[in-house]
């Protein structure tokens, strides 16, 4: 009998939802987390009187109880929706172009489309040809890919078989004329780290589907909250968990999972292997050359290392309404270019498009009172950090913090003012937290190529799987649903070997 | 036809099938990559770090510094202000102590560390007694939040010292005057009798030579006929030496007496919350004084804790659970040891125990039952989660 059933690699979104599946499938699961608290991205860190979260920003697939998304039957399925209070955001998002623009989008279809119409009266006809798209090709979607329609075909889902793959530019290019509008419209591209030139259309039409039909949601005491939830459910489940504990190594033989050793030196028999680490990682340090599996490396090739994030977290003394913050989600855009926007990442330059989250706004606790607190958030490549010698580290941290903090004084007269804590953190920060190449934060850059159309997130090792952005789309909705499916599938292979 | 390839009839997929048959042949090389995450973190927060201490230079009576050179030739950058957490074995236990970094962080070939023997003083006491030119000792990154930072802090800053506290702020000065900053310092030193000054002289030889930098001594026991400042920090003090207050950085740094005190004074100047910093200080020495320690335990109090899987150890109220784990051998992870850093967040599974105010817990940490074993105390026998 080998000494567990599974073991989970990795406490983030993924991790904790796949050994949660499997912990409540009756299985004997370890759960392994290198940090001493679980959640991986999904958490927060304390400064002075503020809890800062680190990465949830809107909350996708929830639903009402009434209506009711796929995150929340997940969270249900995993028992902790009764230990978590959920907070409907009221809006969708604002977009800003300090000093030239500035619109607030509504959560509903029919009130998106009268405004847009009122701002860009020339574009009135497009904008309802706009979203009948979006939102057909995402039902087809839905009908046919979500719901496992065994007769699927490009004869009966037309849209989804002609647009799923086209990139968001050129649908915008085809609609409209305004800059402006596109930028508006396909802002969310920051939230896939993708620019609209290359951003499929089936995934960014979906998104902006799920986020107008099911809402965005933040919940009370951040992610951390619902790491913590995942965990303590899994715990009493009989799951047994070890903070401040890497693996080291994952043994192999004939091509089969055999256990895992700690960094304590603690040798772990095991048949099943989930691992919330980055694929490449798992096979390069884990699994080593001699069983990383032939073609594995070749289709690595592939890939690009996605981006991180350079965040600003700022604890202020006064109410959002003092420095006219209104908006829980607002995107400051300097740019209506796109890709220039997008060629920044790789830069130290200031960035084209930034997203200052409040959390105050939807939830009043979030914060000590008279607090409020707002995380400022450019997405960027590790690669321009790589090369700023650790001396100069700190200071090349604070410049770069900075240029962001000016642009939320340009939108927020007074911001800095109010300043009562600030943390940075940077791309090399997650690296070190999430111990991913690059530190980042959806895993491999998400373009069409990179989807689970095309690359099959199976291990030609047998016993070990994957949970996580590294073998599908990044984000809480995904990472939390990939953990289930890794479960799911590990038990279902369990049940095939009895 | 399977669902896979249904798939292919998406316009376009031909097309991205064959980029990606090209990209397997001319793309990246990921397998050279091996050990590349690692190196990137261990540039700035290894785990460990192995120091031979090169020189011990006595400061006062009661304080040395140990200047602490890479073993591995490395040392990773950081702020001043930033501590590291020495580890030690005592007499058969494996602890360890935060210190600030007290040399400025332009100096890239070691770190001083200025040590004051502490009454009862475990650690202090072995590094000044036992530790000799040549010794290795083991530390963690530099680490805390105790540094300048240009993001908020303005350039004009007042710090206000006490006793062994100078440590930190030593580092900013040195760093401030040596680089030349464009920052105003003025710092307020209190120390019980003129004998206690740490780095007295080259306080003076700095505020000499650089007019950016000035500092006033207040000593609170002074001896007969004693020419100065006497007495506490005070509010008054404060407004007499300083003048306008207006747009300046309080920071504050020295023995838990200190704080409560002149975090007093300094709320009675009107300084709002945002403009004051304030260096945590470790456990406090009777916790049983804190405000809302239960009445019914006293501080000798000693009960079980069940550690789940390892085994049951005692642990005295007045004492840390860390330390008493510590003193169990079973040493959890520990870095600030003040209750901040969250590192030794352990999971408290039955029992209640005390945690001082000032112990920075996530809210949702609180509500599912963890707590900071570096500044938890026990208040009954307890099962605890590693």
């Amino acid at each position: 009998m080998p000494d567990y059933d599974v073991v989970v690699i990795g406490a983030g979104n993924g991790g904790l939802t796949s050994a949660l599946t499997l912990a409540k499938a009756g299985r004997k699961v370890l759960l392994l987390e290198r940090h001493n608290v679980p959640g991986g991205c999904a958490t927060s860190f304390v400064r002075g009187r503020f809890e800062f979260e680190v990465a949830l920003h809107q909350l996708s697939g929830m639903g009402s109880p009434e209506n009711p998304g796929p995150l929340r039957a997940i969270l249900g399925e995993m028992g902790v929706l009764d230990k978590l209070e959920f907070v409907e955001m009221e809006n969708l998002y604002r977009v800003v172009v300090p000093g030239q623009f500035d619109i607030t989008l509504k959560c509903e279809r029919n009130l998106i489309t009268r405004e847009l119409q009122d701002r860009f009266p020339k574009e009135k006809e497009g904008i309802v040809k706009f979203f009948d798209l979006v939102y057909d090709c995402s039902m087809q979607m839905i009908q046919g890919l979500f719901f496992h329609d065994p007769e699927i075909s490009k004869e009966k889902y037309p849209l989804y078989f002609k647009y799923a793959l086209k990139n968001t530019q050129d649908i915008l290019d085809g609609f409209f004329d305004d800059p402006l509008l596109k930028a508006v419209l396909s802002i969310y591209w920051s939230y896939l780290g993708v620019p609209p030139s290359s951003l499929p259309f089936g995934e960014f039409a979906i998104m902006l589907f799920a986020y107008i039909e099911f809402k965005p949601y933040h919940l009370k005491g951040g992610s951390q909250a619902l790491s913590n939830a995942l965990l303590d459910e899994y715990l009493r489940g009989g799951g047994e968990v070890r903070f401040n504990c890497a693996a080291k190594r994952i043994i192999v033989a004939d091509s089969r999972v055999k256990g895992v050793i700690t960094e304590d030196g603690d040798t772990i028999s095991t048949d099943y292997v989930v691992s919330n680490a980055s694929t490449l990682l798992t096979y390069i340090e884990l699994i080593g050359r001699e069983h990383i599996p032939a073609g594995q490396m070749e289709q690595f090739k592939s890939s690009t290392i996605g981006p991180a994030a350079f965040t600003v977290y700022a604890g202020l003394d006064c109410e959002p309404g003092e420095v006219g913050i209104q908006e829980t989600t607002n995107f400051i855009s300097t740019t209506t270019d796109m890709d220039g926007a997008f060629g920044k990442w790789k830069t130290l330059e200031q960035q084209g498009v930034s997203l200052l989250t409040c959390y105050d706004v939807s939830d009043p606790d979030f914060s000590p009172p008279g607090t409020c607190q707002a995380a400022i958030v450019a997405l960027q490549y590790a690669e321009p950090w790589y090369s700023v010698p650790p001396q100069q580290y700190y200071d090349t941290k604070y410049r770069y913090a900075d240029g962001l903090l000016n642009l939320a004084e340009r939108v927020f007269p007074g911001f800095r003012g109010h300043i009562e804590e600030v943390e940075a953190s940077t791309p090399l920060t997650h690296l070190r937290y999430l111990g991913h190449p690059g530190g980042a934060i959806y895993g491999f850059d998400q373009y069409a190529k990179d989807s689970t159309l095309f690359l099959s997130p199976r291990s030609a090792i047998k016993g070990l799987y994957f949970a996580g952005a590294w073998v599908g789309s990044g984000g809480f909705q995904p990472t939390l649903t990939s953990g289930r499916t890794s479960g799911r599938a590990i038990l279902k292979s369990m049940r095939k070997q009895q | 036809m399977g669902f896979q390839d249904v798939m292919k009839d998406i316009e376009g997929y031909q097309d991205i099938q064959r980029d990606i048959e090209i990209l397997k042949k001319y793309g990246i090389d990921y397998s050279s990559q091996r050990g590349s995450v690692e190196h990137s973190i261990n540039l700035f927060h290894p785990k460990k770090i192995r120091l031979g201490v090169s020189e011990i230079q006595q400061e006062t009576g009661t304080t040395r510094t140990l200047r602490l050179v890479p073993k591995d030739g490395y040392l990773p950058p950081f702020q001043a202000g930033q501590y590291i957490n020495v580890f030690v074995d005592v007499a058969g236990i494996r602890t360890s102590r935060p210190y600030s970094i007290s040399s400025s962080p332009g100096q890239t070939a070691y770190y001083d560390i200025t040590v004051r023997r502490v009454s009862d003083g475990f650690v202090s006491e072995y590094l000044l007694d036992e530790i000799r030119v040549g010794d290795e000792l083991e530390s963690s990154g530099p680490a805390g939040t105790f540094n300048y930072n240009p993001l908020f802090h303005g350039d004009d800053l007042v710090f206000l010292a006490g006793g062994s506290g100078i440590t930190p702020f030593m580092s900013m000065i040195r760093e401030v005057t040596d680089r030349n900053l464009n920052r105003r310092i003025h710092l307020i030193y209190g120390c019980d009798s003129p004998d206690d000054v740490i780095f007295a002289e080259e306080l003076a030889r700095r505020a000499e030579n650089h007019p950016n930098f000035s500092w006033d001594l207040v000593i609170s026991t002074p001896p007969q006929g004693y020419q100065g400042l006497t007495g506490f920090i005070t509010a008054g003090l404060m407004k007499q030496v300083l003048g306008d207050l207006a747009g300046r950085m309080f920071y504050l740094c020295g023995p838990e007496a200190m704080y409560a005190f002149c975090d007093k004074e300094l709320s009675g100047l009107g300084i709002p919350k945002r403009k004051i910093r304030i260096e945590m200080y470790g456990s406090p020495r009777d916790v049983t004084r804190q405000p809302g320690w239960p009445s019914g335990v006293k501080a000798e109090a000693v009960f079980n804790v069940a550690v789940k899987g390892k085994k049951i150890i005692e642990a005295r109220a007045c004492e840390p659970l860390m330390i008493s784990l510590e003193r169990a051998g079973l040493a959890i992870p520990a870095l600030c040891r003040s209750g901040e850093c969250s590192l030794c967040r352990t999971r408290l599974l039955t029992g209640k125990v005390y945690q001082p105010a000032g112990v920075k817990l996530r809210k949702s940490d609180r509500r599912f039952g963890y707590i900071h074993a570096c500044m938890a105390y026990p208040l009954e026998d307890l099962e605890i989660m590693i």
